[in-house]
């Protein structure tokens, strides 16, 4: 897998490279000279580089002759390559220090190389070496000079609606950091404006520097005649200079060296500049009026035109659409719709036209295409073609009017089936009904209502119905039940005193029924062993105490302490001896006195459920 | 507790109730029964719908005849006990239709109080409100307060009181279900439902306090004075007219003590243009009850 890589990468790059080969071949050469500043003092030092675009194979280029200077040290040689949007540009560059030995104008010489046999020699150069430094800060550089600005058009003489390139350049010595870059764009009153591409950025060299150059285009189109005017455009910028850092002058000899520069650093300078152009008057002329056309719109350019139709083979009232494409040099935006020549006017019916504007190319100029789609409905079945189609308008180059007519297509109408009412487009003759408000003609209260099935009492509110209100507590009580119930039988499972309490009452009953058994069977001792036990039972689960520790001593003190009263607590004692004393004697009394002592056991115990609840 | 020891007080409780209507006098009338009612209001829609077509056949004296017997149908199903928003809603179109504005915005007002969605009533309202002289007068609650308390002035005080009576139950149910069930997330369900019982409670009191609690009147005759104090000897300090709408804060005599909202003109200068700004003022005063009804 690495090896296809390998090979992969190899193939690439060799297309690259052979690729660009054949680019490099059609490159043209040219050798060039320029220099960092073209006036300098004594002091200065001149640094002049002959460079070879094109190739980087050639010898150097020969030293030209220079008068008034001599050469430092140099050649250092820089080569150099470019790759902008696959365009590939190589040059190589020599460069001399020179120190100026008088004042006055010097011109450098031209340089010459040979390159496969052809000799290329650069262009000479003026260099002008002055006496003293004007500037008060000597380390200060020559803005004025570093940067400018410049705006200019392609005419100064135009027609209305003619096209004019307006650019704007910018200007700065090649090398120079220029940072936070502000245009304020001139005032362009009168004109219609286009923007022409991207900025441009190349190189220009201007007496002898080299400068790098920003450029923005702007495509005018004059809307009145006159002397028009644009003001002057405004550039603001930082010039980032570095400077050696706040030493000694003096010193500078030891520590003035590049590597303590580099070590230590540069001091970053800014320096604000502000440039402005100059305004630009331009002299508009109206167009001809002799020579116009009728069917002239306003179209200033160069302009064509194609026709073209889908349909040919309709029916009567079957729409065509014609598709009518204006495009060439001008301004695309205001061009009007071709006028089409009907010769009757009930031949066809005419819709409005929809348009669609394309910028083809903003590059060098504005180019375009505007496309008009016609709708015509051929209203005769004996029409055998589509009207003509013209469109005039005014070459300003030519300076004059030109007409492009386009003849008639051929068409085939069949007799058309009954119309159908759809409206596709409304036609200019016939313009849509403006949209108005619903106007209100009259205002009346509305009808009486007769629900006769929803007409009952609504006099009685629902909160003073008694029986409502009243059925409010049933809910009520039912939540209160059920909670009561809820927690009496938690406390039945998890509190054993208040389970025993709840159901001494049913012991004790169950207990007499007990004795009341024992007393039919005739049996004395097991009939008063279950009063007895009924009494003492039904107090030790009310007492919450084992039924063994019972006694009739405790039980007394016990109801004594509940605040039992006291002929209940003393019939309470008797009744438990008087049964205890029964139930182991022989007399066990009478059948009656057995009956009364089983009431009375009931009666004792239906008292003290009272006095304990 | 016991059941039997519940229900005796169920009835006590439901015989105080009873108690009380009778002494608000409202069970001591013998009320006109839904069969009577119907006929009635059925004969009375009838009057009212010749009545129309005799207007549009210019025929107007016989048609104010038909107007004025519909009328006293429509009344007297009121004044029998049997109430309906429909009756108040044609009742107050006749009153409209017989020019009597005032009379009109009372029974529409009364009818709104039991058809709070009605949106022909509140068309009829607001045309008959247009029609008045005193165009400035204004008690209507803000758009927004409507909106914001929208179960408020979309339901009537039945409708309320039965969602009221439902969320109670429903809550019952779910304490009923929590005690027999214990489950965990019947507590949440439980909150949420008396959260919203409350706020429905609050706003049933609200609502009878604003319907009942305070007294609301319309302005029944052309012209109406409205005095320093409760007696012709006080001088007039303001005039209302037919339509105009009231809020009834005291009475003595023959007299109410009132309060309107009254519009007055922004600025200054007394000779204001009709471009003018306006603005609400509060103006009170006694003005004699004959003059006034109550909604």
């Amino acid at each position: 897998m690495r090896r296809y890589k390998f090979y992969c990468c190899i193939l690439i790059s060799v297309v690259i490279v052979f690729g660009h080969v054949g680019k490099l071949c059609a490159q043209d050469i040219r050798l060039t000279a320029t220099v960092d500043q073209n006036i300098l003092t004594l002091g200065d030092q001149l640094r002049l580089t002959l460079t070879i675009h094109g190739t980087q194979d050639t010898a150097p280029p020969s030293f030209p002759v220079i008068e008034g200077f001599t050469l430092l040290y140099g050649p250092s040689i820089s080569a150099q390559t470019r790759n902008v949007n696959g365009v590939v540009s190589v040059s190589k560059g020599y460069t001399y220090v020179l120190q100026p030995a008088a004042k006055g104008k010097f011109s450098i010489g031209p340089s010459t190389v040979e390159f496969e046999g052809k000799m290329y020699s650069s262009q000479p150069l003026t260099v002008e070496v002055v006496d003293k430094s004007r500037s008060s800060d000597p380390q200060a550089p020559d803005l004025e000079k570093l940067v400018f600005v410049e705006l200019s058009v392609d005419k100064n003489e135009a027609y209305v609606n003619e096209q004019i390139i307006l650019s704007f350049k910018f200007y700065f010595q090649k090398g120079l950091p220029v940072s936070d870059i502000n245009y304020s764009e001139p005032t362009t009153k009168s004109f219609m404006e286009e923007k022409l591409g991207d900025q441009r950025q190349y190189e220009e060299i201007r007496e002898g520097v080299l400068y790098n150059v920003l450029e923005l285009r702007t495509a005018l189109f004059p809307m009145m005649s006159g002397e028009l005017a644009i003001s002057s455009a405004k550039l603001k910028c930082n010039l980032i200079v570095s400077q050696r850092r706040g030493r000694n002058t003096s010193s500078d000899s030891y520590f003035g060296d590049a590597f303590f520069d580099d070590f230590f650093g540069r001091e970053q300078k800014r320096y604000p500049i502000e440039r402005a152009t100059n305004a630009i008057a331009l002299s508009i002329k109206p167009l001809p009026e002799e020579g116009k056309p009728k069917d002239f719109k306003g179209a200033v350019g160069s302009f064509d035109m194609e026709v073209s139709t889908k349909t040919q083979r309709l029916k009567v009232g079957d729409p065509i659409t014609l598709s009518m494409s204006v495009y060439g040099e001008g301004n695309i935006q205001t061009i009007q719709e071709p006028a089409l020549v009907i010769n009757k006017e009930d031949d066809f019916k005419v819709y409005p036209a929809e348009s669609t504007t394309q910028i083809t190319n903003r590059e060098e100029l504005i180019r375009g295409r505007k496309v008009f789609s016609k709708v015509i409905e051929p209203l005769k079945p004996d029409l055998k073609f589509t009207p003509a189609i013209v469109f005039s308008f005014f070459d300003p180059h030519a300076g004059q009017y030109k007409t492009i007519t386009k003849e008639p297509i051929p068409i085939t109408i069949e007799a058309g089936e009954q119309e159908l009412p759809i409206q596709l487009t409304l036609s200019h003759d016939k313009p849509a009904l403006a949209k108005r408000q619903v106007q209100l003609l009259t205002e009346d209260i509305l009808p009486p209502m007769a629900n006769l099935a929803s007409l009952r009492n609504q006099g009685h509110p629902v909160y003073r119905n008694p029986f409502v209100m009243g059925c409010l507590l049933i809910p009520a009580v039912a939540v209160i039940a059920s909670f009561m119930l809820t927690r009496h039988k938690e406390r039945l499972t998890s509190d054993v005193g208040y389970a025993r309490t709840r159901r001494a009452h049913t012991v004790a009953k169950k207990r007499l029924n007990g004795a009341l058994s024992a007393l039919h069977q005739h049996q004395q001792g097991e009939f008063y062993s279950c009063l007895s036990k009924a009494i003492s039972d039904y107090l030790a689960d009310k007492f919450n105490i084992p039924p063994a520790s019972a006694t009739e001593d405790k039980v007394i003190v016990l109801l004594q302490q509940r605040g039992v009263k006291d002929d209940i607590v003393e019939e309470v004692s008797r009744s438990l001896t008087d049964f205890d004393r029964r139930r182991f004697s022989k007399d066990s009394g009478t059948w009656d006195e057995m009956e009364h002592s089983l009431k009375r056991a009931e009666e004792l115990i239906t008292k003290m459920e009272r006095q304990l609840s | 507790m016991k059941i039997c020891s519940v229900i005796p007080l169920f009835f006590l409780y439901s015989l105080f109730l009873w108690g009380t209507q009778i002494a608000h006098g409202e069970l001591s009338k013998s009320e006109m029964s839904r069969d009577e009612a119907i006929k009635l209001f059925a004969d009375a829609n009838e009057k009212y719908l010749q009545a129309i077509k005799l207007i549009a056949s210019k025929n107007l004296p016989e048609a104010d005849q038909k107007l004025k017997e519909a009328t006293e149908q429509y009344e007297t199903i009121l004044t029998g006990g049997f109430k309906n928003g429909q009756i108040y809603y044609n009742l107050g179109n006749t009153y409209y239709r017989r020019g009597e504005l005032g009379k009109a915005i009372v029974n529409y007002r009364r009818a709104a109080r039991f058809m709070p969605r009605s949106v022909d009533l509140s068309a009829n309202l607001r045309l008959a409100k247009d029609s008045t002289e005193d165009k400035e007068l204004s008690t209507e609650i803000p758009a927004i307060v409507k909106r914001i308390f929208f179960w408020l002035f979309f339901l009537n005080q039945n409708e309320l009181s039965l969602v009221a009576i439902s969320l109670y139950v429903l809550l019952m149910v779910v304490l009923f279900f929590s005690n027999i069930c214990k489950y965990g997330g019947i507590k949440r369900i439980f909150i949420g439902i008396s959260s919203v019982l409350f706020i429905v409670v609050v706003s049933l009191g609200l609502k009878i306090y604003l319907e009942r609690g305070v007294n609301h009147g319309v302005i029944i005759a052309s012209k109406c004075e409205v005095r320093y104090g409760p007696g012709e000897e006080y001088e007039p300090k303001f005039e209302i007219h037919n339509g105009a709408e009231c809020v009834i804060e005291d009475e003595k005599n023959d007299w109410y003590r009132v309060y309107v909202k009254v519009g007055v003109k922004l600025g200054a200068g007394s000779e204001a243009s009709a471009g003018e700004k306006t603005g609400n003022e509060v103006r009170s005063g006694w003005l004699q009850k004959k003059y006034v009804d109550t909604i």
